[in-house]
């Protein structure tokens, strides 16, 4: 989850309006799905370097990558098995690129600008505000996780026993104390949130307020003429040289 | 008490703990407690008491310095070992409770205990009836009240028996009769021999039930002595960000009107012995309240 927590810098990614970034993310995700083709992926993965390195998120990046890396052993075997193995390649960078994208979108986009991004959006004030107070409420569990850990282990819990089926099962005592604590929590947060008239009035006002300004836009333009070309090529793959459509034999 | 080296069962020498995020916790902690010891822990939030009681059974390692339990260094010895040793009661029952059943949820704490089958359910019976769950055997811990889910957290831990006892926040939440059973508990845990550590922001709590306390500000130990003598200095109750009792309050007051009070009336049972002797002496005010 670390590689999704917002982090306070003064960067140009982290200036950029949160619906530009959210596009970025949406873009390079619907890329990642319709090619198939190792090369092209990579190229599309290569391109989003420049932002991570300017968002100065190379190391949480690194992370997050090297986190999945029990389901990138997953997908290699489960391809090969099932399919080839040059699929199991392109299926990897896929998943980095949207891993990447959107871990761009949420360590830059804070949990407040998240909410203003989506009610930009249409979306309903109601799903926006309960959207961003899960992202807000990341950190507060994840340190409940640890308190539960330390109860359970000082009454003689202990975590790395046995094979994979009795390890899932000694996952019961974490999980359900987790999810009673979260369900209480979630009662409290309504609770307060009645209390203070929480829906009270339809149109309601906003604090702050985020703007479209030119980086935006161009960072738009780019992002919507690096889409269509994606689109082209899909559609007329001569488009390119044949060299881009190279597999791997297995 | 005389202290000997022999009872010696907590050792902490220079501690510090460094969390992975770069917060120093602890930065050189020394402290001794003697087998048999009620032992409170006080200071404010992040002082450090926590991360000090996490590392007596092997939660926490220490980042430099050393932490005995008994003969055994902390960072040389299995957790499993150390939380037969001491057992910590943390603050919050919800964070523990998971089974379908009171009687499971005991059953679970003393799944590791090498304890034959009869041996097994003798002590969980046992430890029903000690706690007075009995009669919520088969019931789910979800469907408890707030007092009787804290009863079933303290028992889970009781039950194994541990040496030295950690009570994280025991007041916390907890209604006259909850305190009481509290109370109670750690009277007879103490008679046992048991030693007992009290984190604790409950200053009436930890001045009626904790000898010895020790103040903690800024990962460090700031002061270390009789709860009565840390309780009534101004600076370190300051630096503590703690207030006086009330009892201190009203001796230090009765001091300041030239009344000469006995050294113990921070104990609620002296004072109310002494008011009831000075009025009678001073004011002539028999039984039944008439001059």
């Amino acid at each position: 989850m670390e590689a999704f927590k917002f982090i306070q810098k003064k960067t140009i990614i982290h200036i950029l309006d949160p619906r530009t970034k959210l596009l970025l993310a949406i873009i390079y995700s619907i890329l990642a799905i319709i090619f198939e083709e190792i090369f092209i992926l990579f190229f599309v993965f290569l391109s989003l370097f420049p932002f991570i390195l300017a968002g100065q998120l190379f190391k949480k990046w690194i992370k997050s990558i090297r986190g999945m890396t029990f389901l990138f052993l997953l997908l290699i075997i489960f391809n090969t098995l099932f399919s080839t193995f040059s699929r199991s390649i392109s299926m990897i960078i896929r998943i980095m690129i949207m891993v990447s994208s959107f871990s761009l979108f949420f360590l830059t986009v804070h949990p407040d600008d998240l909410m203003l991004s989506l009610l930009s959006l249409k979306v309903p004030y109601n799903i926006a505000f309960s959207f961003s107070l899960s992202f807000r409420f990341v950190p507060t569990i994840a340190i409940e996780a640890q308190n539960i850990i330390d109860a359970q282990k000082s009454r003689g819990y202990e975590m790395e026993q046995g094979g994979l089926i009795s390890q899932a099962r000694n996952l019961i005592p974490l999980l359900i104390p987790l999810i009673v604590c979260s369900l209480k929590r979630a009662f409290h947060i309504a609770e307060s949130l009645d209390s203070r008239a929480f829906g009270s009035t339809k149109n309601r006002t906003y604090y702050y307020s985020i703007k479209y300004a030119k980086k935006d836009w161009l960072l738009t333009i780019i992002l919507i003429s690096l889409f269509i070309f994606g689109v082209i090529v899909k559609i007329f793959p001569e488009f390119l040289p044949t060299w881009f459509y190279w597999k791997l034999k297995v | 008490m005389e202290k000997k080296l022999e009872d010696l069962q907590i050792l902490v020498n220079n501690l510090t703990y460094h969390y992975p995020d770069g917060t120093i916790a602890l930065k050189g902690v020394n402290l001794n407690i003697y087998s048999g010891e009620i032992v409170g822990i006080m200071g404010k939030n992040g002082a450090g008491k926590s991360t000090l009681i996490k590392t007596f059974n092997g939660l926490l390692k220490p980042t430099t310095g050393v932490v005995y339990i008994e003969n055994d260094e902390v960072n040389n010895v299995l957790m499993s070992k150390l939380t037969k040793k001491v057992g910590i009661v943390f603050q919050n029952p919800d964070l523990q409770l998971f089974a379908n059943t009171v009687e499971d949820e005991i059953r679970f704490s003393l799944k590791n205990l090498n304890f034959t089958k009869i041996e097994l359910e003798n002590q969980i019976s046992l430890t029903l009836e000690k706690f007075k769950l009995k009669k919520f055997q088969n019931r789910t811990p979800f469907t408890l009240s707030g007092g009787e889910k804290k009863r079933l957290a303290i028992a889970s831990i009781m039950c194994r028996n541990p040496e030295i006892i950690v009570f994280d926040e025991p007041t916390i939440g907890q209604d006259a009769e909850g305190v009481k059973f509290i109370r109670n508990l750690i009277k007879e845990k103490h008679s046992e021999g048991k030693t007992i550590i009290i984190v604790t922001h409950d200053i009436e709590f930890a001045i009626d039930n904790i000898p010895r306390t020790i103040l903690m500000a800024d990962g460090l130990i700031i002061a270390d002595g009789p709860t009565n003598k840390i309780l009534s200095q101004d600076q370190i109750l300051n630096i503590g960000y703690l207030i006086s009792p009330q009892l201190i309050i009203l001796s230090k007051f009765l001091i300041d009107l030239k009344i000469k009070v006995p050294e113990d009336v921070y104990i609620k049972e002296n004072m109310v012995q002494f008011l009831g002797s000075y009025f009678k002496d001073k004011m002539g005010i028999t039984e039944g309240g008439k001059p």
